[in-house]
């Protein structure tokens, strides 16, 4: 096979026996890659049924044909499992340097099944593989573990793991490679500590076998050279700011979350952005392998309480560790994602977790005595403190590591919970923006941006402007950036790249130059309408896996706050999500029943079950 | 009549050097439309998003006392 590696590796916890196995080339092509082949292998051979923290539950690392491959951005990797938090699936995605190093051992694909008796790593070297004892890093930080594993495997090898969260099972638990790279969401960490894995470390030097190298290799040098035309034009935001350039747009269009979402209108907003933060703690940025981008951040925070160096923030974490808890000391953000990442918690999940405990408290709600302390708005060392309780399971801690809807129904009030599935919303409010309503609440994996962020049009212009407080455009809309992101993601692409330079040229949001690559690849017979047909196959077998775990249009739902109280100023003033209008659309456009369920003819069409 | 220009992202490298802010105010002729201010802006149009008070304004469409127009490069992510 070409692109692909066409071998996975199958890891069985509990007897630590571990095999290899060929790829079906056609199921290969027809789920393109990393999410796809993931969902067809737990799809086929799990009941969606179990409970995500048993040893029946099944864990995948999954590369795309295009991870460390020439193509900017590949690099690459998701998680795949039924989560925690959700019950749904999760479809965790990071780039850095790990998936590159993983994708080089020649596997596609790690599926790690069972749990093992004690702690262990793993370790995979090329073609040699062990499973190794992890009791000496279990109860350490991610930054100890990374550290002490690089040291007595290899230091050209590259680690992902968990940190104390993850181990004591925290549904907001995340997966870190590189120390500050998270596959966070969804709470992927906590299958991993329910397995007793600690680590997976890797080291490869195999080349990725590509059909058309040459084809491949000018194409990239292609888009490589339109990213440096506009760094060299002066046109780099992300690199020169980062995703922390966002806080003021998303402000001046009504939707920066604000106050556990109860506004979109942030007085603090410009205090928490890309500029502040170049102007305080700025070292450099930071690129993934193989991106001419560098939206990454080192930063260095000197201050006698929030002190300390590390990466990020970025633009989500300001929105939920920062704004929706009411906070616009960026020095508190900036450590608050330190010790996320340190003790492995999703910035998101925590963040807005945090945000609605706030709102509960001073509503009276939570008493001051459960929380030992008081938890107002605006309070950036409570934020720290709460992170770090929340990262150990500490004291009050444990119920933020639960996630809002668990924190707030425990105190009788679910209503207070931002989340989607359970899962925690993004930094967008719905309310003006309205695809992200409607991704928000049928996203296959909970709230989540990169389930197919219509942002990139409502808010940002990109490919083209649209108006995010209309709704009758969405479902179609909605429709088009789930498939299209699911294919980014099961190719082992970065999003920021591919939507704005793979997606067009002619600013048609149309897969032109994906559907090229992943043909220069794997030489399988990609054009574009055989590979937005995959993105929708696997899309759809994703659902599928959410029906047989008995997930139906109740689920597919939003706060009552998003669907009945207007948003109180601003320019998206008045506005709700019209989630009722666009959902009979969506489901019609996608081939689903009024249940949300893919029609029999549908799954024809797809060549599904 | 004052409006107020707000510069968002890279834009910023644009605003008047003396603008510690993202915004300034500035004196446009009364019923200034839209498109005439944006001609005298050294930022390029083709790749930015314009809001007039954080929603996109209709073509032609006349300013008011203490609009806020603001632009931001069309890049995205986060
Ligand atoms: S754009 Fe940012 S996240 Fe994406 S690959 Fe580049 S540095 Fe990594």
């Amino acid at each position: 096979m070409y692109g692909w590696n066409g071998r996975i590796l199958r890891v069985n916890l509990t007897t630590g026996e571990t095999s290899v196995e060929e790829v079906d080339p056609r199921m290969a092509r027809d789920f393109i890659g990393g999410r796809g082949w993931a969902i067809r292998y737990l799809y086929d051979e799990m009941d969606p049924q179990v409970d995500p923290l048993s040893p029946e539950n099944k864990l995948v690392f999954a590369t795309g044909p295009l991870t460390a491959t020439p193509v900017p951005t590949g690099n690459r990797y998701m998680v795949v499992t039924k989560s925690p938090l959700t019950g749904a699936l999760s479809c965790s995605n990071s780039g850095g340097f790990f998936p590159t190093e993983m994708k080089r051992t020649g596997f596609d694909l790690f599926i790690f099944e069972g749990r093992a008796e004690r702690p262990v790593y793993l370790w995979v070297n090329d073609d040699r593989v062990e499973i190794r004892p992890a009791d000496h890093v279990w109860g350490r930080t991610v930054f100890e573990t990374e550290d002490m594993l690089r040291a007595e495997t290899d230091p050209r090898a590259r680690v992902a793991c968990i940190g104390p969260a993850g181990e004591r099972l925290a549904p907001i638990a995340a997966i870190l490679n590189e120390k500050h790279r998270a596959a966070a969401r969804s709470g992927v960490g906590a299958v991993m500590g329910s397995k007793n894995l600690k680590a997976v470390v890797v080291r490869g030097t195999r080349r990725v076998p590509l059909a058309h190298p040459k084809e491949l290799k000018a194409l990239a040098d292609q888009v490589v050279e339109e990213v440096k035309q506009a760094v060299a034009a002066g046109k780099a935001t992300l690199r020169t700011y980062g995703t922390a350039y966002v806080p003021p747009v998303t402000n001046e269009v009504g939707i920066l979350p604000t106050y556990n979402f109860r506004t979109g209108v942030f007085a603090g907003a410009e205090a928490i952005s890309g500029r502040t933060l170049n102007q305080k703690y700025l070292i450099r940025p930071k690129a993934c392998y193989g991106c001419p981008i560098a939206c990454g951040r080192v930063t260095r925070v000197e201050d006698p309480v929030f002190g300390g160096e590390g990466e990020g923030p970025e633009y989500e974490t300001i929105g939920s560790l920062g704004s929706a808890c009411g906070v616009d000391n960026l020095a508190a953000i900036t450590k608050a994602n330190y010790i996320c990442n340190e003790l492995g918690l999703d910035t998101i999940s925590a963040g807005v977790t945090i945000a609605c405990a706030m709102e509960m408290y001073e509503l009276g709600l939570i008493p001051e005595s459960d929380i030992g302390r008081p938890l107002r708005f605006g309070d950036g060392e409570a934020v720290v403190e709460m992170v770090r309780l929340a990262g150990l399971r500490e004291g009050f801690g444990d119920l933020i590591a639960q996630g809002s809807y668990r924190l707030a129904s425990h105190y009788g009030h679910p209503e207070y919970s931002m989340s989607a599935k359970k899962q925690e919303f993004p930094a967008y409010d719905p309310r003006g923006a309205k695809g992200m309503g409607l991704l928000y609440a049928t996203s296959n994996i909970g709230a989540s941006h990169m389930a197919g962020d219509t942002a990139y049009m409502e808010v940002f212009g990109v490919p083209k402007k649209v108006d995010p407080l209309s709704w009758e455009d969405k479902p179609r809309l909605v429709k088009y950036f789930e498939d299209i992101f699911t294919i980014i993601d099961a190719a082992g692409l970065c999003v920021f790249l591919s939507i704005r330079y793979l997606f067009e040229p002619t600013y048609n949001v149309e897969p032109v130059r994906i559907s090229r690559l992943m043909e220069y690849a794997t030489g399988a017979g990609y054009d574009e309408e055989t590979l937005l047909k995959a993105g929708e196959r696997v899309y759809n077998l994703e659902r599928m896996f959410l029906v047989r775990a008995g997930f139906s249009r109740a689920d597919d739902t939003l706060p009552p706050r998003m669907l009945h109280e207007p948003m109180p100023e601003g320019p998206a003033k008045g506005h709700v999500v019209e989630l009722d209008r666009m959902l009979p659309e969506y489901y019609r456009l996608r081939g689903w029943d009024e249940n949300g369920v893919p029609t029999p003819e549908k799954r024809a069409e797809l060549g599904l079950p | 009549m004052k409006i107020r220009i707000k510069l968002l992202a890279h834009y910023q490298q644009y605003l008047p050097p003396d603008c510690s802010s993202s915004s300034y105010e500035t004196e446009v002729p009364p019923d200034a439309r839209v498109e005439d201010v944006l001609a005298g802006l050294p930022v390029p149009l083709e790749e930015s998003v314009v809001l007039v008070n954080g929603r996109t304004p209709q073509p032609g469409q006349v300013l008011r006392e203490g609009d806020v127009l603001c632009l931001f490069p069309a890049i995205g992510g986060g």
